[in-house]
């Protein structure tokens, strides 16, 4: 692979351990991966392929299909702001605003100390506490753009005029 | 210990119950996700150390459990004392030793805990009492919130399992299905197909190998019952599948769960671990030689993994893209074996069928839509939150004696059901009764049960462009009118909600809107276009406004729209504080101004102004105002 | 053999045959793009749409996608209903806006009456339909070098990682079944490029063509049990030795000289 990080490959034996090496293991085996290694490193990507016996082509196509996964190193902390329909009406898109603000990352982007990462996500099923900021595993709910500060730990960033 | 004979379950319950005998008084604290997103976590904590601190669990008999969700989320922490049946609602950690000494001790209620009814402004004592509760009907739900999803005796001192017990001591696979035949069962995750038809199907299916398996994958943005059915009570899924696949002869089971519920992945693989030790799953199921275990699948983020076949193809290890079937899932589905695929609550409502009798069931409802159905009530309503109710329910009922009305007392827009495959009715729908029917009928559908309440502050358009976003990023992409029908569909609303809609729009909409309904290869797309025809139906009238106008009637549509302070501001300074792009000035106790340069239209300062000192209007206007030589600082 | 009625016409078809079968064989003419008649049908363009009914439906029709709808006793097929032939225009209308420029797309768009398209093109025109052959047919073959990647509106079609396929053989049935030939790649006696792999090329002892690449012959060789050596010698080569053998064999038996 042209990415040529190395990652340890000793987490990823001990998730192999946990399944049957067959095709139907694929999808429980890449999150357990993603959660340990916090993204889906290629070299982990071609093992998992030996492994299952599944071509390397269809673990990509997998990998690239399902949202949960991210091929590109993730911040430390993942902000998931909830874009559920209720979430919607109470204001989503103010939250993403200000998170965008503090942050200064899009949706689906990294900040370049990789603390964070900014990911919008289809309704978590929190909806009466509509809007949903998700800071790590902690779940905020009735979150106002006036707190996202605070919950992001961030110090409150002004624009400069 | 195992469970291996009628016996030895009767007496398994007689135990349960016995153990419970001790309990004097329970305190049940919500830890279903809204409350413990509001911090129940710390509430139960500072009961289990201030009961320790007391002594009062041996004296008084006083135990506290941590429950799954009550369903009255907006009024969080929610607290229930038992056997006195009182609810306290917002509990804080620092509540804690006062309900100890004051309510425990004494039966002494805090009235500043408890729940103030809006019409008579008098609090509420006990939970049954409430209008949130005392309307409901819970089946799926009956045990949420009354029970320790991590303690199996606790469900079972609750009738868990009775069911299954009975199915298979006394009944044949074919009673089983007769049984759920005459309840008049039909699928609870939105398409309602008749479950008996299912059952009836697979077990006819030849092969020796066959599936039962449960859809958690919930992925109707705004509904969340499944999540609390299998946080909240995981032993009711189960028990249904059990069940389920005695009646079908099957003895594998999945219950695939999608990822963003890692709690209910957590709580079923516990209630399972725990079904297992006691002869309730795996092999030979109280003590009958009935062999049949089940294996969780965790979803990758991915609506499309709703449908039936993709979700298939994703407990196989693939991309979830439907397959098209002309031959049913029952005779070749998981692994190209006969397959039983119900929703979770479908599966919840199976044990107390059968417990109950199908007759009970099908007493409930209406003609065609039987039994009680699960709701999600949010979105501008005062009471958010999970509810049980039989079919044939108002929806105005719903929302205005169950939900409170609308938030803020704001008049009501319309009510969004069915997901993205589903639509939004009007004032004039509210005296429609819910049922599967109905609510086809008049353009939208059941679905999972979500319930969305808009205000005047929602701009439908703007409304069916959201459905259309969440769409387009949810399609897998395989067929030509889903994968390209839905990003020439977005792209006419992005220019609908910025002012760039031309006349032929809506016949542009409507022709794609029929392609993709006859065309599409799987549900996604063919329902694609119902959130934008329902709209198109009711509300053709704010479509016409984008247009023809460019304007925005709810002043939601930000290109469309600008906010001014109105000469009856009071200078209080809120609206400032507010706004996130530092558009508004204004001294303390004087006027406040809107610079329009800066401002985004967000709607924030709108929204908190404490004396509706501010209004929008479109954003045509300005120009003209600049032309005039008036309106704000710019 | 079972019989129905399409488009009016009663004809004889194979029970369970997909009714695209029956509707070509009765001389009806409708337009595919995914289907390939070597490689299991997969419903994804949607153009080979068809309406069908029962006696017993009372006029409830239900469109199907002709490429998989099985065919049974007494199915009434209509090929070219109102609703039908809009939807497959509507098909062909955002296929155009995807690729302007591909000629085969503009070629069905005008037989269905529709010059340009009405949805904006593609700011990035593409030939590739997203048919799904290239992948299917690789699959088929057993190599499982390319797959489809991405979901929804980003979804393509690539090799793992957007690089050089690990498992590809150049054996360039991607590149030869797809519609549009979008797929590139380049061959010669030397080498073969495709998918940005290059590859060897075995070379005929008999005529000296390069006709398959080593992966390619590697791969056969591997999977059939026939020895690597059989793979050497090209196909037209390999049929003019079996030819003179058949010739030598049948003039020893007596045959004519």
């Amino acid at each position: 692979m042209s990415e040529s990080v190395c990652v340890p490959i000793a987490p990823l034996e001990e998730i192999l351990e946990r399944y049957p090496r067959e095709e139907a293991s694929l999808i429980q085996v890449l999150q357990d991966v993603h959660r340990a290694y916090n993204y889906l490193p290629c070299d982990v990507l071609v093992k998992v392929s030996e492994s299952l016996g599944v071509p390397l082509a269809k673990v990509f196509s997998v990998s690239t299909f399902y949202k949960a996964f991210s091929l590109t190193p993730q911040g430390k902390v993942i902000v998931k702001v909830c874009t559920g329909t209720a979430c919607h009406i109470r204001g989503a898109t103010q939250l993403i605003d200000e998170v965008r603000r503090l942050l200064d990352i899009a949706p689906g982007e990294t900040t370049p100390d990789m603390g964070f990462t900014l990911k919008t996500v289809n309704c978590v099923g929190a909806c009466a506490m509509a809007p949903v900021l998700i800071v790590g595993e902690k779940v905020h709910g009735n979150t106002k753009p006036a707190k996202v500060a605070k919950v992001l730990g961030v110090e409150e960033k002004h624009h400069a005029h | 210990m195992r469970i291996d004979s009628r016996e030895r379950f009767g007496a398994a319950v007689r135990e349960a119950l016995a153990g419970r005998e001790g309990h004097k008084m329970e305190i049940l604290v919500c830890c279903g996700t809204g409350c413990l997103a509001n911090g129940s976590q710390k509430v139960a904590e500072a009961f289990a150390e201030e009961v320790e601190k007391r002594g009062l669990k041996a004296g008084v008999g006083l135990f506290t459990k941590k429950t799954g969700c009550h369903g009255f989320c907006e009024r969080g922490p929610l607290v229930v004392l038992q056997p006195s049946g009182v609810l306290y609602t917002k509990v804080e950690p620092r509540h804690v030793p006062d309900i100890l000494d004051k309510t425990v001790a004494k039966g002494e209620l805090i009235p500043r805990l408890l729940y103030k009814d809006p019409a008579t402004k008098k609090p509420v004592e006990k939970y049954e009492e409430i209008p949130f509760y005392k309307n409901q009907t819970r089946v799926a739900m009956r045990n949420i919130g009354k029970i320790d999803p991590a303690d199996l005796g606790d469900a079972l001192a609750h009738g868990a399992y009775a069911g299954l017990a009975k199915a298979l001591f006394e009944m044949t696979p074919e009673q089983v299905i007769a049984e759920v035949e005459s309840s008049g069962l039909r699928g609870r995750g939105g398409a309602g197909f008749v479950t008996a038809r299912k059952w009836k199907a697979a077990r006819k299916a030849a092969g020796e190998r066959k599936f039962v398996l449960c859809n958690g994958d919930e992925g109707d943005p705004g509904a969340f019952k499944d999540r609390s059915i299998m946080e909240g009570d995981p032993h009711s899924v189960l028990e249904g599948m059990v069940i389920g696949a005695y009646a079908v002869g099957a003895h594998e089971g999945y219950i695939y769960v999608r990822d963003e519920y890692p709690l209910a992945v957590v709580h079923l693989t516990l209630a399972m671990a725990q079904a297992r030790e006691a002869g309730l799953l795996g092999r030979d199921i109280l003590g009958t030689g009935f062999d049949f275990d089940i294996r969780i699948s965790r979803g990758g983020g991915a609506f499309v993994c709703g449908e039936s076949s993709a979700l298939m193809r994703s407990i196989e290890g693939k991309t979830g893209e439907p397959r098209q079937k002309y031959v049913h899932a029952t005779e070749r589905g998981l692994f190209d074996c006969p397959t039983v695929l119900n929703n979770v609550e479908t599966w919840a409502d199976v044990g107390a069928i059968i417990q109950n009798g199908g007759a009970w069931f099908a007493a409930m409802g209406t003609e065609k839509s039987k039994g009680t159905k699960a709701f999600s009530l949010v979105g501008k309503v005062k009471n958010t939150g999970l509810i049980e109710l039989p079919m044939g329910t108002t929806l105005r009922h719903i929302i205005y004696d169950i939900g409170g009305g609308i938030l803020g007392d704001r008049p009501f827009k319309a009510v969004q059901t069915g997901g993205p495959s589903g639509g939004c009715l009007p004032e004039s729908h509210l005296d429609d009764p819910v049922d599967y029917e109905k609510l086809t009928e008049a353009g939208s559908m059941m679905g999972s049960g979500g319930m969305i309440v808009m205000d005047d502050r929602t701009c439908m358009v703007d409304v069916a462009r959201y459905f259309l976003r969440f769409l387009v990023e949810e399609s897998c992409g395989k067929c030509v009118p889903c994968r390209e029908g839905l990003k020439q569909m977005l792209a006419i609303y992005d220019d609908l909600v910025a002012g760039r809609g031309r006349p032929g729009d809506i016949e542009r909409i409507e022709r794609l809107s029929a392609g993709m309904r006859l065309g599409s290869l799987c549900e996604l797309g063919k329902s694609a276009p119902n959130p934008v025809l329902s709209t198109l139906r009711y509300f053709r009238d704010e479509y016409l406004a984008h247009i023809e106008r460019k304007a925005c009637p709810a002043g939601i549509c930000r290109d469309l729209t600008a906010y001014e302070i109105l000469e009856s501001c009071e200078g209080c300074g809120v609206c400032l504080k507010a706004c996130p792009a530092e558009a508004i000035t204004g001294e303390k106790k004087a006027l406040h101004v809107i610079h329009q340069g800066k401002c985004i239209s967000c709607g924030a300062c709108y929204e908190v102004c404490p004396t509706d000192a501010i209004r929008f209007f479109p954003k045509a206007e300005l120009a003209e105002a600049a032309a005039a030589g008036r309106g704000g600082a710019s | 053999m079972i019989t129905l009625t399409i488009n009016g016409k009663t004809v004889r078809a194979r029970e369970g045959s997909p009714l695209l079968e029956a509707i070509r064989a009765a001389g009806v003419e409708i337009p595919t793009l995914c289907h390939h008649e070597a490689l299991e049908p997969w419903g994804g363009c949607r153009l080979c749409l068809v309406d069908v009914t029962r006696p017993e439906w009372k006029g409830w029709a239900k469109m199907v996608v002709s490429c998989m709808y099985p065919a049974e006793e007494g199915l009434i097929v209509q090929t070219h209903t109102e609703r039908v032939v809009e939807t497959r225009k509507v098909v062909l209308d955002l296929l155009l806006a995807r690729c302007p420029e591909t000629p085969l797309i503009q070629k069905l768009a005008r037989e269905h009456g529709i010059e340009k398209s009405s949805y904006p093109p593609n700011p990035e025109p593409t030939d590739c339909i997203l048919c799904g052959l290239c992948t299917r047919v690789c699959d088929h073959i057993g190599v499982f070098a390319i797959s489809s990647v991405n979901r929804g509106a980003g979804r393509e079609i690539a090799p793992p990682f957007h690089e050089a396929p690990p498992d590809c053989i150049g054996c360039l049935a991607c590149a030869e079944v797809c519609p549009t030939s979008c797929i590139p790649y380049e061959t010669s006696d030397a080498k073969r490029t495709i998918w940005n792999k290059t590859f060897e090329m075995v070379r005929c002892p008999t005529c000296g063509k390069a006709h398959i690449t080593t992966a390619q012959a590697g791969f056969y060789a591997g999977r059939n049990g026939v020895p690597r050596s059989y793979f050497e010698t090209c196909d037209a080569c390999k049929r003019r030795e079996m030819a003179h053998t058949f010739s030598k064999l049948s003039a020893g038996a007596g045959g004519v000289r």
